[in-house]
């Protein structure tokens, strides 16, 4: 035994700069392997972390999170696949790039942002923990439908070309959502007696199977090969193209900022949001969704930031914002270490650890994520029956090992098959993934509310929060409508002079 | 990723096992039939069920003789734990950490396997359930909030919509005779934060779970729904005390397949005894406010089937089952 001890302790007791780079490439790795989310590649190097030192188990398991939010943009972008939950607003434009030849500039683009990103928001986690930690305090359940609604105000946006198809395809979402233990009173819905339904559909099943089983599906049936053969260069973006896209990164670092304090969110909405802001704010708003740089640099900077900003409501008051931050907390408890207020004061070990090896990570992130993109690259240029069938068998694999369930997979490939058929018919399957995302905490603190304020709806307008929020979700409907309507006129005109 | 996660299994069992032999062994421990005992629970790793199993199997390798594996098996609330329970060996080998939750799901939501497929082994804990509020808040004893409920609308918090503290709650509107709103939640963090803001009077959970805050001083203790006062808080009274005729004691133990032999079951009974007396693990468990409650093999079956009868009639009168 003692030698098995030694050995651990020669690869635990190593310096914190060999913590954090070995979590940010294991972290790219698992981000980057499609159904692989950045919370499955944190739990699966969870154990590895039993016997580690407290403050290196954590850092690593903050640069893991690092890692994993540039590593899903990856496959996003190369085979049109979220590696993980948040980049699959990065699959719009990052894969359209990878259409058009321009596969590199995708990457280096995502990479840069994602640095950025990531940047900014340990500055705000290590300026702000403390003094904003009062914001997750003032979140009350009125609060939470309106940051809900509001998410799903972005539907409208999302519907690329037919909003009624939108909405129908948000509203089968919302349905999914239904599934399992009702949230306020525990009675079981639409379980049909099976257990495996009883804790519902989880999300992620619900985007693997629309976005990468789809994929695979249609991927087989074409046979256009050539676009894939090409030998793809990691081009770091230049100073002028940074210059053109820091519009579209502050907003990205904005919206992660925000989305990474309050709870329940995590790095996919806050990406959503921020393509739809970035696409709004645009000088050239017509080449989003047709290739455009803005919509990779938008959510990787916004993913990369909740990435560190997600930590605040996490370390300020122990709860965990998205699965991610959840796996974290399962890390802290382990070695003892509560959150919350008092953890500054009795481990600040802890926190100096978690914001140096944070810090080594992102620096680190541009040279790791050079030296593994020609990997990931050679991966995507094998012949397509050989990297599908790998793809499948770890899209399979990876959704097996989130609860050893094979009712996930099934559930999974039904919805793959869903997704298909809604390809064929012309409907998006972005805002369904929205809907079953959202609608879970939409519905609990709708109901939430109501039992509060005895079912009279002035709750909602008498929580200053909610307000706000409510106000902002009536003005992009009411703007994403507006330009809807202009859109299709002139579309119309336009047919009507060619 | 099912080897990779194979491989962190292997070497978590490794760790373990290096920690179990590499203690000083006080007492010689009990010969046993298995040498590698499996406990399953249905909690993620870090989640409730697992940090108690994996604390525990630090220290049972000193009293039986035996490796300890913890293996999640999660989803269905706990039905698919149970099923691979219920279906294993009965020689001793494989066991289920059961807490209220097995009931309730078994309840709740027809799984494959129920607790009645099981048979209880012993108890080991009771968790402190407790009421709290903020300690800046309008309420200095739980007198105070049944005051104000009786004169306007009261808002009490659950962690959970099918949980033991729900049940706590609607037991206690009844014995108080107030009608407050009881808003569940999905978990305790969720709570703490409307208890901390104001939005809900006071809110009822594990005492684990509101360490931090406590430490800090932000929320006070109003009453504990144990039977007795819990003997690191000497100064909160039971709800009991005060008058209103509701305890509940939140369970935690083992349980095993039909048919476990008596010979087996007779060694946990005298190694869990020998445990809860050893002194280290006797400063850990109290670190985390965690009450011994040791119920042997002979008791605990009863004590399991009343749980079970007592919530079946609570979720029957709220209308969760028919």
């Amino acid at each position: 035994m003692t030698t098995i001890m030694d050995i651990i302790r020669l690869l635990t007791e190593t310096p914190l700069i060999f913590v954090s780079i070995a979590g940010l490439t294991w972290g790219i790795l698992g981000g980057a392997l499609p159904g692989i989310s950045a919370s499955i590649t944190m739990a699966l190097v969870l154990p590895f972390t039993y016997t580690m030192d407290p403050a290196q188990a954590i850092a690593l398991l903050a640069c893991v999170y690092i890692g994993a939010e540039y590593g899903g943009s990856i496959p996003a972008i190369l085979i049109r696949t979220p590696g993980t939950n948040s980049s699959a607003a990065t699959v719009i434009d990052g894969y359209e790039l990878n259409r058009q030849g321009r596969a590199g500039e995708a990457l280096g683009i995502s990479l840069m942002s994602g640095v950025i990103g990531s940047l900014f928001g340990l500055a705000m986690l290590i300026m702000l923990t403390e003094p904003l930690s009062w914001l997750a305090l003032a979140f009350t359940p009125a609060s939470y439908f309106g940051l809900g609604i509001l998410g799903l105000s972005v539907i409208a946006s999302m519907s690329g070309g037919s909003l009624i198809k939108g909405l129908a395809a948000a509203t089968v979402g919302l349905m999914i959502a239904t599934v399992g233990t009702d949230p306020i009173s525990g009675v079981t819905r639409f379980t049909f007696d099976i257990p495996d339904l009883l804790g519902g559909v989880e999300p992620v099943l619900v985007m693997v199977g629309l976005f990468a089983l789809t994929e695979l599906m249609s991927q087989s049936g074409s046979t256009n090969t050539t676009q894939l053969n090409q030998k793809i260069k990691i081009k770091l973006p230049s100073l002028a193209v940074m210059n053109r896209l820091k519009r579209s990164q502050f907003i990205g670092c904005v919206l992660g900022l925000f989305e990474g304090l309050t709870p329940g969110g995590g790095g996919s909405i806050a990406a959503f949001m921020s393509y739809n802001e970035a696409k709004r704010w645009s000088k050239t708003p017509h080449l989003f969704g047709k290739g455009s740089e803005e919509g990779v640099a938008a959510p990787e900077a916004a993913n990369n930031t909740v990435a560190s900003t997600a930590l605040i409501p996490l370390l300020s008051f122990g709860i965990p914002s998205s699965n991610s931050t959840a796996v974290l907390l399962g890390g802290l408890l382990m070695h003892g270490l509560i959150p919350g207020p008092r953890l500054f004061e009795q481990s600040a070990q802890v926190i100096d650890s978690i914001y140096v090896g944070s810090f080594i990570a992102i620096i680190a992130q541009i040279g790791v994520g050079i030296i593994i993109l020609p990997a990931c690259i050679w991966l995507v240029n094998r012949p397509r029956p050989y990297r599908a069938g790998f793809i499948f068998a770890l899209i399979l694999s990876g959704i097996f090992t989130l609860n050893n369930s094979l009712f996930d997979l099934g559930i999974a490939l039904a919805l793959g098959l869903v997704g298909f058929l809604m390809r064929i018919a012309g409907f998006p399957v972005l805002p369904m993934i929205l809907g079953v995302v959202l609608g879970h905490m939409v519905e609990s603190s709708y109901r939430r509310s109501l039992v509060l304020s005895g079912g009279d709806h002035m709750i909602f307008l008498q929580d200053p929060i909610a307000v706000a929020l409510l106000s902002i979700a009536l003005i992009f409907v009411v703007f994403s409508l507006s330009r809807e309507v202009r859109d299709a006129r002139k579309t119309r005109i336009e047919e009507a002079r060619s | 990723m099912t080897f990779i996660k194979s491989i962190g299994q292997a070497v978590l069992g490794l760790a373990t096992l290096a920690i179990v032999s590499g203690a000083n062994a006080q007492a010689e421990p009990l010969p046993y039939p298995n040498k590698v005992v499996t406990l399953v629970t249905h909690s993620s790793p870090g989640g409730g069920s697992d940090v108690f199993l994996r604390e525990m199997t630090k220290y049972l390798g000193r009293y039986i003789d035996a490796t300890f594996i913890v293996e999640n098996v999660q989803g269905g609330s706990g039905g698919k734990a149970m099923a691979r329970v219920a279906s294993g060996p009965a020689d001793g080998s494989v066991f289920y950490a059961t807490t209220p939750t097995y009931i309730y799901t078994s309840l709740m939501s027809k799984p494959q396997s129920t607790y009645k497929d099981m048979d209880p082994l012993v108890n080991i804990f009771a968790d402190s359930e407790v009421i709290y509020t903020r300690t800046d808040g309008p309420y200095k004893s739980l007198k105070d909030v049944i005051e104000h409920a009786k004169k306007e609308r009261g808002r009490w918090g659950a962690a959970n919509p099918a949980s033991l503290e729900r049940q706590a709650a609607e037991q206690l509107k009844r014995a108080a005779g107030v009608t407050p709103a009881i808003v569940t939640h999905e978990g305790g963090g969720d709570m703490m934060l409307n208890v901390l803001n104001g939005t809900l009077d006071i809110g009822i959970g594990e005492i684990q779970e509101l360490r931090s805050q406590l430490d800090a001083g932000k929320i006070t203790l109003l009453a504990t729904f144990n039977p007795e006062r819990i003997t690191e808080k000497p100064d909160v009274p039971t709800v009991k005390e005060l008058g209103y005729d509701v305890s509940l004691v939140k369970f935690r133990g083992l349980a095993g397949p039909k048919g476990v032999p008596d010979a087996t079951k007779a060694v946990w009974d005298e190694a869990i005894k020998n445990l809860l007396a050893d002194p280290e693990y006797k400063k850990a468990y109290t670190a985390e406010v965690l009450v011994p409650q040791l119920i042997g093999e002979k008791d605990y079956p009863a004590f399991i089937n009343n749980f079970a009868t007592s919530t079946e009639e609570f979720l029957k009168s709220t209308g969760a089952i028919k």
